[in-house]
């Protein structure tokens, strides 16, 4: 029956006549959110201290949601938030389901030819979790099967460091977590700030350690929709703001300040000068 | 070529293409030997052997594949003793001459298991419905000639069953490819998991599913090509008293 | 578990953010199963009287869009219409709609396969007679053979029900925050309870699907009872013990049944 394999052809001939069929042209997005009174917000879920489930009242908090409500507040909107994990974030802001990326999302010069980025509000260096002793020097890496997440730079950028190497890639950093304590990958990477902040609530923290070394040097930003320059100057504006008047260091005392889970000094602020990687 | 997608990513792709037919032939060829026993177990005098049987397929047929696959990969992970664990997770290679047989990775293994544990309460199903579909006639003339149960069974009861049952059969394999999909969620390198790497990384949505889509159109209509043809002759040696 | 509150932990996985935030955890899943079912049917019953009551060119379309909704798996389809869609048609389609429309056009299609088999299984002579006595053709399909194929297709109906009450779990991989994905939250942020956790799951789907099936065959008995045996039905193989059968076997019985 050829009914299977001709089934192809009419999709695929459907699918192009929507593609040359679509040319609608849409409003400028900042004034859509302001029509609506509701900003649309995709963070983590699983990822503290940058994004989780608060237990206390199941709703999503973190570093990235206190950034993103005062985002919200300067345009005087609500805040919605759309639990995602890294796979999934730049198909949420390309289909029009967020607005913005609020989800330690890395700037790269690829990426920038997708989704626009505003300054970036946070910086870090992509490392590696492991059982205690496992780890001597970098170059073992390219013997191990290694756990990461997918849609992130950490993942590119194993592979490309390290060619030998097997890349397993997770839905989100919690199940690369899983499969490391199962010993099904060696090590699992990630930005370092993260993994500090994951060992810090893993009961088990005693037997892992983390790499003391980085392979790269991160920044992340905002994800805003290509071409929405608008909305970009207003995010831009806000973060700016937020350094000024110390907000953005009361946002991250909370979140890696001493008295909490995972203390990490504050070595970029907002508007710093980026290093070259 | 390349403005479809570049090399790089097809080779991904095809790779991806052929994990998803080693796992389903894998799950299929495991699964359809345990589905028979698993019927021949339904239809058991004993009720304890016949109601845990119901049981199972119950439970499996109820709950979703992905829960499952889940489950086997966290859940077992964290049940089995921590020895059974270890071996799992060390490559083994067995080398017969040329052929180098490698241990699979654990998602993969945990893939299979869940894969081939959800398929075999379906095709037992098929296998039960097949010996159901035979007149049961055809059971008491045997009865009435004097041949035992298990003599009915093998040359009476089960060679109509079998014919019964190849197109609904067919059809479980077939569904053994889609399901081969929902793997990528414990991380196993599919063909789905590949066209989502291949989208992330390159953007190309439409091309990267576009052409997850074809392969997959493909394999089916291979089974179900494979089943025509196993109708036509089938029936035709049939009709030549070849059976 | 110290520290760990059951209540508010069930509640969240019961309603999700539900009324501080949208709906989702087992009520939506039941939201999503039901929309999907509803809309399937009625895919399903449109598909199945298209292909009985057209020829030639147009039930080969029919066909061939029907075998590659049942060829493809669910998920490249819900990636397809969660993904592709809203950027081919610049419409901002809710997370919800692209999951209910992704597993109604799969299930429409198995349907309107059942459907159609179920249609062709009633004996010629109930057709011919109602021809000969002056009906039209859509007159004898709504009067004379849907009524008799509804009771051979209702197996099948409850059978693709049930399956979309699982493959609602699907949506998982495209963050609807569904029962799945909500569990697997849970299990994030706790981590060392995964074989409990998807237990539990596993188990909530068993009670939704087995009450499904419950029903099902608690209505379906009440109706055999009544219905009088040898009504010209060719499709008495299609007993409701048939239960997941695939969508060929009803081709297949039928070209039996004639042979």
């Amino acid at each position: 029956m050829k009914n299977r394999t001709w089934g192809a052809v009419p999709a695929a001939l459907l699918m192009a006549l929507l593609v040359m069929g679509s040319n609608a042209a849409h409003a400028d997005r900042l004034d859509d959110i302001k029509k609506a009174g509701v900003l649309r917000v995709a963070a983590f879920d699983s990822n503290p201290p940058f994004g989780f489930v608060d237990s206390k009242d199941n709703q999503i908090a973190g570093l990235d949601v206190d950034y993103a409500r005062a985002v919200a507040k300067s345009l005087g909107v609500k805040l919605e938030i759309q639990p995602t994990n890294p796979a999934n974030r730049i198909a949420f802001l390309k289909s029009g389901k967020v607005d913005l990326v609020f989800a330690n999302f890395t700037i790269t010069d690829e990426r920038k030819k997708e989704v626009d980025f505003s300054t970036p509000y946070f910086a870090s260096g992509t490392q590696f979790i492991a059982k205690k002793g496992v780890f001597k020097s970098p170059e073992q890496l390219n013997s191990l099967r290694i756990g990461a997440d997918k849609g992130t730079t950490n993942e590119q950028q194993v592979r490309a460091k390290f060619p030998n190497a097997t890349i397993v890639a997770y839905d989100d950093t919690p199940f690369a977590f899983a499969a490391l304590r199962t010993g099904n990958v060696q090590a699992i990477t990630q930005d370092g700030p993260k993994l500090v902040a994951l060992l810090a609530r893993v009961p088990d923290k005693a037997n892992y350690e983390i790499s003391p070394f980085t392979i790269s040097n991160d920044y992340e930003g905002v994800g805003v929709p290509k071409g929405e320059t608008r909305l970009l100057d207003v995010v831009n504006n806000t973060l700016t703001h937020l350094e000024a008047d110390g907000e953005a260091a009361q946002i991250y005392d909370r979140w890696f300040g001493p008295k909490s889970a995972a203390p990490l000094p504050r070595l970029f602020k907002i508007g710093d000068p980026e290093k070259s990687s | 070529m390349h403005n479809w997608l570049e090399p790089k990513y097809l080779a991904w792709l095809e790779q991806g293409f052929l994990v998803t037919v080693m796992l389903s032939a894998c799950a299929a060829l495991c699964a359809t030997p345990l589905g028979f026993v698993l019927a021949v177990a339904r239809t058991a005098r004993t009720s304890a052997i016949a109601r845990g049987a119901a049981a199972y397929v119950f439970v499996i047929r109820n709950s979703p594949l992905l829960v499952q696959l889940l489950f086997w990969y966290f859940g077992a992970a964290t049940v089995l003793p921590s020895a059974w664990m270890n071996w799992l997770n060390t490559p083994h290679a067995v080398t017969l001459g040329t052929l180098t047989l490698r241990w699979p990775s654990f998602e993969l293994f945990a893939g299979w298991v869940g894969l081939t544990c959800y398929t075999t309460a379906f095709i037992g199903e098929e296998f039960l419905a097949g010996m159901r579909g035979v007149n049961p006639a055809q059971g008491q003339a045997a009865a009435a000639l004097g041949m035992s149960r298990y003599a009915t069974l093998r040359y009476v009861i089960l060679p109509q069953a079998l014919r019964i049952a190849t197109p609904p059969l067919a059809g479980q394999y077939m569904n053994v490819v889609k399901n081969s999909s929902l793997t990528m969620a414990i991380g196993v390198g599919e063909l789905s998991y590949m066209s989502r790497q291949v989208d992330t990384e390159s953007f190309r949505t439409f091309q990267a599913f576009g052409t997850a889509t074809v392969f997959y159109v493909l394999a089916i209509a291979v089974i179900e090509a494979a089943l025509v043809l196993w109708q036509r002759t089938g029936v035709r040696a049939l009709q030549r008293g070849r059976v | 578990m110290n520290g760990f509150d059951w209540l508010p932990t069930l509640r969240y996985l019961l309603l999700g953010a539900f009324p501080a935030g949208p709906l989702g955890g087992i009520a939506l899943t039941l939201v999503l199963s039901v929309m999907s079912a509803l809309l399937a049917a009625l895919f399903g019953l449109a598909g199945g009287i298209a292909l009985a009551m057209t020829r030639g060119f147009v039930h080969l379309a029919l066909t061939v869009v029907v075998a590659f909704f049942r060829a493809i798996p669910v998920l490249m389809l819900i990636f397809w219409t969660f993904f592709l869609m809203p950027i081919l048609l610049h419409v901002d389609v809710p997370g919800l709609a692209t999951v209910v429309c992704a597993l109604a056009l799969i299930g429409g299609a198995y349907l309107s396969h059942s459907v159609y088999a179920g249609i062709t299984s009633i004996s010629d002579g109930q057709r011919q007679a109602a021809l000969s006595l002056g009906l039209t053709r859509w007159q004898t399909l709504r009067e004379v053979i849907l009524p008799q194929a509804v009771r051979v297709m209702m197996p099948s109906f409850i059978n693709q029900w049930v399956s979309l009450i699982k493959d609602t779990s699907l949506a998982y991989i495209v963050g609807v925050p569904e029962f799945t994905f909500l569990a697997n939250q849970l299990n994030n942020r706790l981590m060392v309870y995964p074989a409990q956790i998807f237990l539990f799951v596993a188990l909530v789907y068993l009670l939704l699907c087995g009450a499904l099936q419950w029903v099902a065959n608690a209505l379906l008995v009440r109706r055999k009872s009544t219905r009088l045996s040898g009504s010209g039905v060719q499709g008495d193989k299609y007993h409701e013990r048939r239960e997941m059968r695939s969508p060929l076997v009803g081709a297949a019985a039928t070209r039996r049944a004639r042979d």
